[in-house]
């Protein structure tokens, strides 16, 4: 049996003619379906470009990356839009809110082209609001709301969907510690409800948190620690 | 929330944005409706003028061999023998099914008579006529206004040495000249022009009409069908048109719909880019947006359809009103322009509407494309 995420001799070029430059160099990874990775490395060393990967919001130079057995490569553009949309939650260190919409209209939005009634969209919208601990601040817009409280949206909205694997990228890069600290307990807790979590941290104090962590090192993988 | 409100609450909640892009689509097409419905009010302005601009059909009796111009009508005697047409042939004229389309029917007699000791040939019109029919004639003192009163053209002015303020005396009738035409080069030039009733009385003949001349509203100039009209309801009159006062008439209007063609064509053109460059920018601008939306699972035809509804909105609202706009700044302008009676235009109004809307959907779909075929990642990292 496969493992739930596979990456096999992943690499990453960026820039096209002249310089190119390798982000990831022949990476092999494997993650279980329930696991809570934390991605470690220097600034530059590819962390995010790892992540962004696996989230499908970009593809490799080469190699092959499988998510559920299914080669995400093998999807036309409209199969990995809906892989994203169904599969994974993505959490930005920047949040990524719209900023002319309000907490609960953000959370909308994933839903925004499906047909479910507006009511219903809304009901989901209010209850993941409430379950990240921001009921009653469902008419805030972004510019309202503290830099913990938007990465709490943005967290709801990565959840609409329900997916089984949330990718966060760096998400308390922005926030002072003590909120770093509840953002964290919020992805334990999502963690513990049976989501699979990879997330790419500065900060070696989370890693206790975590069930693994995975090094890198100039786009390879220096160090796995179970 | 769905697409369309997605796209609604974009546009509310990024108003400055919105105005921005709506004002480009605004002046592009109030521009182009402005300038589109002036020409169009020019041109019928133009064709206005012409229309005033004299007769254009001409009806005498067909049994007479008679040419157009009046030198070689017998005149034996005191009397025009030939007069088979009558007042009441002006009725007949009058009934054509295209009736409303007939401005004026002014009916002239002419007849030899004595003046001061000299057989000349009088010309009679109904006095109030004149002008319209002849608006060409330039004059020395004024018009005839009264019975009694005649004027000379400028040979039988020359021939009497009479002038403004001098007599004429004929069948034993004094009559005062007002007034003296300059050189027409036209007969009348050795004419005396007095109104009609009195030159009947002169001849003796208290019905005849020698020629009418009919001023036909020429919009689309239908003259052939009032042509025939007339000649089917006076069956012994010959009816012709004066084709060179047609056909000059329709290459002065035709010229200046060309202008007018021109001028819209090009005022599109930098209207049309004006919506499309404002589109473009506004879309280019929300590259990043467009990378989030991905990222949350969007498909590019979401994405597409997300854009359409924005500028659909921004451009069905904005060229709406510049339409508007454009439309009431052509009617405000057009008395500068010498259209008398400025009318809307709706066609040019139409025509801005779909354009503006065409343009601006045109307009979205090179940004759009661009921006769903980058990768969300590059999308979201764009500034
Ligand atoms: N879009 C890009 N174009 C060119 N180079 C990039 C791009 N994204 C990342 N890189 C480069 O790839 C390397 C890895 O970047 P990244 O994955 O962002 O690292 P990390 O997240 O670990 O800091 C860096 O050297 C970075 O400069
Ligand atoms: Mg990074």
């Amino acid at each position: 049996m496969d493992a739930f995420i596979q990456m096999e001799n992943v690499s990453m070029l960026y820039g096209n003619n002249g310089v190119r430059a390798a982000a990831l160099r022949g990476i092999y990874l494997s993650i279980d379906a329930g696991e809570y990775v934390v991605i470690t490395g220097e600034s530059g060393a590819g962390k995010s470009t790892l992540l962004t990967i696996l989230g499908g919001l970009q593809v490799p130079s080469s190699g092959a990356v499988l998510i559920k057995g299914v080669d995400l490569s093998s999807l036309s553009a409209d199969r990995l839009a809906d892989f994203r949309r169904e599969t994974i939650g993505f959490i930005f260190q920047a949040y990524h809110l719209l900023p002319y919409l309000t907490a609960r209209e953000n959370i909308m939005v994933p839903m925004s082209p499906l047909r479910t009634s507006a009511r219903e969209k809304a009901e989901r919208a209010e209850s993941l609001l409430a379950s990240v601990g921001l009921s009653g601040k469902e008419e805030r817009l972004p510019s309202e709301l503290s830099g913990g409280e938007c990465q709490r949206v943005a967290i709801a909205r990565a959840l609409v969907h329900d997916p089984s694997v949330l990718l966060a990228d760096e998400p308390t890069g922005n926030l002072d510690s003590t909120t770093g600290e509840q953002i964290l307990d919020l992805f334990s807790r999502l963690h513990k409800a049976g989501k699979t979590v990879l997330m790419v941290t500065h900060n070696r104090a989370n890693l206790f948190r975590a069930t693994r962590e995975i090094r890198l090192r100039d786009g390879k993988v220096a160090e796995v620690d179970g | 929330m769905n697409i369309r409100k997605l796209a609604w609450k974009n546009l509310f909640r990024r108003k400055s944005r919105a105005v921005f892009m709506g004002l480009g689509i605004f002046l592009g097409i109030g521009t182009f409706v402005a300038l589109a419905s002036l020409t169009a009010q020019m041109e019928q302005a133009v064709q206005d003028k012409l229309d005033r601009f004299g007769a254009n059909i001409l009806i005498t009796p067909r049994t007479e061999q008679l040419s157009l111009g009046f030198g070689d009508i017998s005149l034996g005697g005191t009397q025009v023998a030939h007069s088979r047409l009558t007042t009441a042939d002006e009725k007949a004229i009058r009934g054509i099914e295209m009736k409303e389309r007939l401005r004026s029917v002014v009916p002239f007699f002419l007849a030899a008579a004595d003046a001061s000791g000299k057989n000349l040939v009088w010309m009679g019109v109904p006095a109030m006529e004149i002008v319209a029919a002849r608006p060409w004639w330039k004059i020395s003192g004024s018009p005839i206004r009264e019975k009694g009163e005649v004027l000379l053209g400028s040979e039988v002015s020359a021939a009497l040495d009479k002038g403004p303020g001098g007599t004429v005396v004929s069948g034993g009738r004094t009559f005062l000249v007002t007034g003296v035409l300059h050189p027409t080069g036209e007969k009348e030039d050795g004419m005396i022009i007095a109104s009609i009733g009195e030159v009947r009385s002169l001849a003796g003949n208290f019905r005849g009409v020698t020629f009418f001349e009919v001023a036909a509203l020429c919009k689309d100039c239908p003259v052939e069908e009032i042509v025939a009209q007339i000649g089917d309801a006076l069956p012994g009159a010959r009816v012709s048109a004066i084709r060179q006062v047609v056909e000059s008439r329709k290459a002065a209007v035709d010229q200046f719909r060309r202008l007018g063609l021109g001028v819209s064509a090009i005022v599109l053109a930098i209207g049309g880019l004006m919506v499309f460059v404002t589109v473009m920018g506004s879309v280019q601008e929300r590259t990043k947006e467009i990378g989030v939306l991905r990222a949350v699972g969007f498909r590019r035809r979401a994405i597409l359809s997300l854009l359409f509804w924005e500028t659909g909105w921004v451009s069905l609202l904005s060229s709406v009103s510049g339409a508007f706009i454009g439309v009431a700044a052509a009617m405000l302008a057009a008395p500068l322009f010498g259209v008398e009676k400025a009318e809307a235009a709706f066609s040019p109004a139409l025509l801005g509407v779909a354009i503006g809307i065409v343009l601006g959907l045109l307009g979205t779909v090179p940004p759009a494309r661009r921006a769903a075929a980058l990768s969300p990642t590059e999308a979201i990292r764009s500034l």
